[in-house]
């Protein structure tokens, strides 16, 4: 590892990958100053003070060997969830629900990091589990520690309420867990019995706003104005823009306010009324980009650890962004999910960056062992 | 701690990163697809809905059509006020509780009310049309001054309510034209979906004048388009300018036609004052044109009070008042016409010759057919009388003979040639026809018909029924020998610059024809119950004006016991109703009066007085205008003579040119200022 140059590790950095980024981050900024240029709240100057320590993070990061992340999971693991029990009990509220975590002047919202802790210790759980190699398969039963791991923080999350974060990290972690040897049969079960847990779910544990949510989406005009209000807006908002887009700063959906959270959930909806389809579909495409690049990452990888942690970064913007485009495009029901890079948040940003730190990182050395 | 490497493994990560990058293409192509379908396939249809979202319409009211008298005095007006209405969708929770209680404290509301806002914010929340919530509806019209300032100092919390401006209709004449002019009220939503110019919360002409000529009194809505934020806040002018195109934010409103009524304001608040009953009803028409001068219906209401603030259970007293105010008296009630409906008998017999003009009959104080016996006003009889005199003196007995001589079909024809049995035609919404029997009628009705009918018929009693419109109708036809005239109140239409859009010439149902022998004995008949003594009106002729007419006292039916009234009412409503009806002058009558004073007794005491003064008041009236008139062209021709550069104008001529063409009337007395001088002193 020290033997490496300087010069060598700038030569086999992933530089698609870190373009990539950066015009995400680019465009992300420049739109959420026109999503938040009427409020009198320069959001954007957070949100770029947020990438720029992501960026100084992934510089840091870079410098260490991705492996010894192993020994960073279990902690890692085991303060995200500390934190979360901690937000449960000292969280500040808002819009209804227990997520931040007041440090200071700074707010931090612990499930955004779940996921990047999801990631390290199921990475490094795999990644060692000699269950699979042996018998040549998972059987569910196997996979009975990694579903508790991932269950415990995901209920407290979901306890928050937090319905959308538990659900994407749980999608994340399932994608994981496909990487790793379960038959077709055993998804098959798996599969049924979550039909199953979801028709319990629907019966007595989602809140009414959650069922709306999802009732909304299934007819969006029979809710319009209350729940589908939001959705309708924001199908508005994105087909107004046709294919060339009302420019920066002239969406009417978007200035006027017609659309709901318009610098969180719904920023996708700002940039498609302001700059159209074709500008649209390039954010769609950046997005698979950086899925892509980290399956291809994870698929040349020279150790499991790093194959699984970037199959889990994969899924991390795969799921974000699929499912936030979905949803303000009217394919999906409307969720909380923000869009990676994009939405405001800081710690969402951070948790993002550091993703894309691992994929250079595993990228970065695959050479070398 | 060394991870072992096992490149086995990892190659079977390979498919698996395969087969998930081919999900992820696939995922991304839903989204675009989706985009394609948002952007470019329903992008123009998005588009426009984008607009719509920011644009607000406010509609900029009409003004309301004037309503004037023939002198160009107004009767009804718009006066400046405010409406409030509040949007359910701005107001949601706990929020819309608070403002709900501040919006009783502060205008005072009945429960009702409150209740009926609650109602009315439900039904819009609850409504499957989802725009219905952004829709502003009705709390409360015609916000007195003093509230409209409470509200306006609670506007910051008071958000999602609107204080709009809308001018009310003032009704100057009060209690008196109430039936005449009508009212307004907020416009039905059964109206609202047949009429869709008219939006909730504005008002529609009720009954009357307003609402037969609502079309052109309603004038046209203005619009104002501004762009809002979600919020429904209106935006700032340079945004509103940069939004709206420039041609879409103000058009403004046409404002109505005013309506120029036949009505003389003076004549009516005379009418007015002067009829003294609690019940009953007062016509003036011009004898040579048939346009109204004043109308009287008692008891009334208040269109002020009806076309806003008026609480249900005044409403629920107007429907319950025994002496039923809202139906107009003039062309809606049947009233026996009593003996004022002799010389109808007189017209109808002297035309078939059943009399001559100086044949008499005898009268004993009786008259008996078969066993009953038909008792005159006077026991002991009128001795030997001619048609004149028995017009006179009203005597029972020669107008039983003449009717027992005619039968009841010529005394019918009679009265429906001079317009009794049918509606007279007055535009003023609905009127009934009143009764007039016929040998038909009665068997219809009683199976059989017998001379006690025709007799009974002859002094106005029986089955016939009038209205006093009807009345007026026919004695204007007896006063201008035998013109039938469609009885009209609206002279002009005149746009709201006073350009006149349509004038209404006189309407002549019928010409009669009568042997002037016949016409002379009623007229004189009808001048000595006037101006002779014995006449059953002597009393109240006028020194300087003679003018002709008939009492009339009309026994009145015995109520059922179908309401319950205290023994006073009881009394009162027993009583004979109080008829009289006149043309003046006597000779080329250029008015007829009317006067029904029910249960007032005595024509000659209930409602010959009224009628004299009313006459005396309109030549007094007309003297004044003459003189007015006279003033106004010496002082126009002193002023404008200079103007035109010389004094070469004769003046003589130019007064007869200025002379106004509405006296269509040539008038019997030389309106001439010289003449009208000494009308006036005489008159008190």
């Amino acid at each position: 590892m020290a033997a490496l140059s300087t010069e060598k590790k700038l030569n086999d950095l992933h530089w698609p990958l870190v373009a990539t980024t950066l015009l995400i981050c680019t465009l992300g900024v420049w739109n959420l100053a026109s999503a938040t240029h009427n409020s009198g709240n320069a959001l954007w100057t957070a949100q770029l003070y947020a990438m720029l320590a992501g960026f100084v993070l992934i510089g840091l990061t870079l410098l260490v060997d991705y492996r010894w992340l192993q020994t960073l999971a279990w902690p890692a693991y085991a303060s995200v969830v500390a934190l979360l029990v901690g937000v449960a009990l000292v969280g500040k509220s808002s819009h209804g629900a227990k997520r931040w975590l007041q440090l200071g002047h700074i707010q931090i919202q612990p499930s955004e990091f779940l996921k990047l802790a999801l990631i390290l210790v199921l990475a490094r759980w795999f990644s060692r589990d000699e269950t699979g190699a042996r018998e040549g398969h998972y059987r569910l039963t196997d996979l009975f520690w990694p579903f508790l791991v991932i269950l415990i923080p995901v209920a407290l999350v979901k306890q928050q309420p937090d319905l959308s974060t538990a659900v994407v990290s749980l999608f994340i972690s399932m994608t994981m867990i496909l990487f790793a040897k379960v038959r077709l049969r055993d998804l098959f079960m798996l599969a049924g019995s979550a039909a199953a847990i979801a028709f319990v779910v629907w019966q007595k544990f989602l809140k009414p706003f959650q069922k709306d949510r999802i009732l909304t989406f299934i007819n969006p005009e029979a809710y319009a104005k209350t729940q589908g209000y939001h959705a309708i807006q924001s199908q508005i908002a994105i087909g107004s823009g046709q294919l060339r887009g009302k420019g920066w700063g002239e969406g009417t959906q978007n200035q006027l306010r017609f659309l709901p959270e318009q610098h969180t959930d719904f920023i996708f909806s700002v940039w498609a009324e302001e700059h159209g389809f074709i500008l649209s579909i390039l954010v769609v495409l950046l997005y698979m980009f950086v899925a892509l690049a980290a399956l291809d990452i994870a698929a040349n990888a020279r150790e499991k650890f790093g194959s699984f942690l970037c199959v889990g970064v994969a899924g991390l913007f795969f799921w974000h962004a699929f499912i936030n485009i979905g949803m303000v495009t009217g394919v999906l029901p409307v969720m909380g999910v923000p869009l990676p890079l994009f939405s405001y948040g800081g710690s969402s940003v951070i948790v993002d960056l550091l993703g894309i730190g691992l994929l250079l990182n595993v990228s970065l050395r695959r050479f070398m062992f | 701690m060394l991870v072992r490497r096992n490149a086995d493994d990892i190659r079977e990560i390979r498919p698996r990163a395969a087969l998930a990058a081919l999900m992820v293409v696939c995922a991304m192509c839903v989204l675009v697809v989706r985009l394609y379908q948002l952007q470019i396939a329903r992008g123009d249809d998005y588009y426009q809905q984008s607009i719509s979202n920011y644009r607000k319409s406010l509609f900029v009211p009409a003004d309301r059509g004037l309503l004037k008298d023939r002198n160009g005095q107004v009767l009804v007006e718009n006066r400046p006020s405010y409406d409030i209405f509040l949007t359910p969708a701005f107001c949601r929770g706990k929020e819309k509780e608070e403002v709900m209680a501040k919006l009783a404290a502060d205008l005072k509301m009945e429960k009702e009310d409150i209740d009926r806002m609650h109602r009315d914010y439900d039904r819009a929340v609850q409504s499957k049309d989802k725009l219905e919530r952004f829709k502003p509806y009705l709390i409360e019209l015609d916000i007195p001054r003093d509230q409209v300032d409470v509200i306006e100092s609670h506007r910051v919390e008071l958000t999602c309510v609107d204080l709009i401006p809308s001018p009310h209709r003032s009704y100057r004449a009060g209690d008196a034209l109430g039936h005449v002019l009508g009212y307004m009220s907020e416009v039905t939503p059964e109206e609202m979906e047949t009429h869709a110019e008219y939006r909730r919360g504005q008002t529609i002409g009720r009954r009357g004048l307003e609402r037969r000529w609502e079309k052109e009194l309603r004038g046209e809505d203005g619009k104002e388009t501004i762009a809002v934020d979600a919020q429904g806040r209106k935006l700032d002018e340079s945004v509103n300018q940069l939004l709206i195109p420039e041609d879409e934010r103000y058009i403004p409103a046409t404002p109505g036609d005013n309506l120029v009524l036949s009505l003389d304001q003076r004549l009516e608040e005379l009418a007015d004052k002067s009829f003294p009953g609690r019940a009953g009803a007062v016509v003036v028409m011009e004898a040579k044109t048939g346009f109204i001068l004043a109308l009287v219906s008692r008891p009334s209401f208040d269109a002020n009070k009806m076309s806003q603030r008026i609480t249900r259970a005044e409403l629920q007293a107007l429907n319950e008042d025994p002496l039923k105010p809202l139906i107009n008296r003039v062309m809606n009630e049947n009233y026996h016409p009593g003996s004022t409906f002799k010389p109808v008998l007189a017209l109808a017999g002297l035309e078939r010759g059943a009399i001559a003009p100086q044949s008499s009959i005898y009268c004993n104080g009786g008259y008996t057919v078969g066993n009953h016996r038909w008792r005159c006003d006077k026991p002991s009889g009128h001795g030997a009388l001619d048609v004149k005199r028995a017009l006179q003196y009203s005597c029972d007995v020669f107008f039983y003979a003449l009717g027992d001589r005619l039968g009841l079909d010529p005394i019918a024809q009679m009265a429906h040639s001079l317009g009794f049995g049918q509606p007279t035609g007055l535009d003023l919404g609905k009127e009934i026809p009143g009764i007039i029997p016929d040998t038909d009628y009665v068997v219809k009705v009683f199976g059989s018909y017998s001379k006690g009918h025709a007799i009974n018929a002859a002094i106005g009693q029986g089955e016939i029924n009038v209205t006093p419109l009807q009345e007026a109708v026919a004695y204007a036809a007896i006063g201008n020998g035998g013109t039938v005239y469609r009885p009209q109140i609206v002279k002009r239409v005149e746009a709201y610059d006073g350009h006149t859009l349509q004038e209404f010439a006189p309407i002549v149902e019928r010409q009669l024809e009568f042997k002037p022998t016949t016409i002379q004995s009623v007229r004189a008949g009808l001048v000595a119950v006037v101006n002779e003594p014995g006449g059953t009106a002597y009393a109240t002729r006028l020194a300087d004006i003679k003018f002709a007419g008939k009492t009339g006292t009309a026994q009145v039916v015995t109520l059922g016991t179908k309401q319950k009234l205290n023994p006073e009412t009881q009394a009162y409503l027993s009583r004979d109703h109080a008829w009289f009806t006149a043309y003046a002058p006597a000779v080329d009558p250029e008015i007829v009066v009317v006067v029904i004073n029910e249960h007032g007794g005595w024509g000659a005491t209930g409602a010959a007085p009224t009628a004299s003064k009313i006459i005396a008041g309109y030549f007094q009236f007309k003297a004044q205008d003459a003189a007015n008139r006279l003033a106004s062209d010496i002082a126009d021709a002193g002023v404008t003579m200079p103007a035109h550069g010389g004094v070469e104008r004769p003046l003589p001529p130019r007064e007869n040119e200025q002379l106004p063409p509405e006296e269509i009337l040539p008038p019997p007395i030389d309106p001439s200022p010289a003449d009208a001088g000494p009308l006036v002193p005489h008159l008190n």
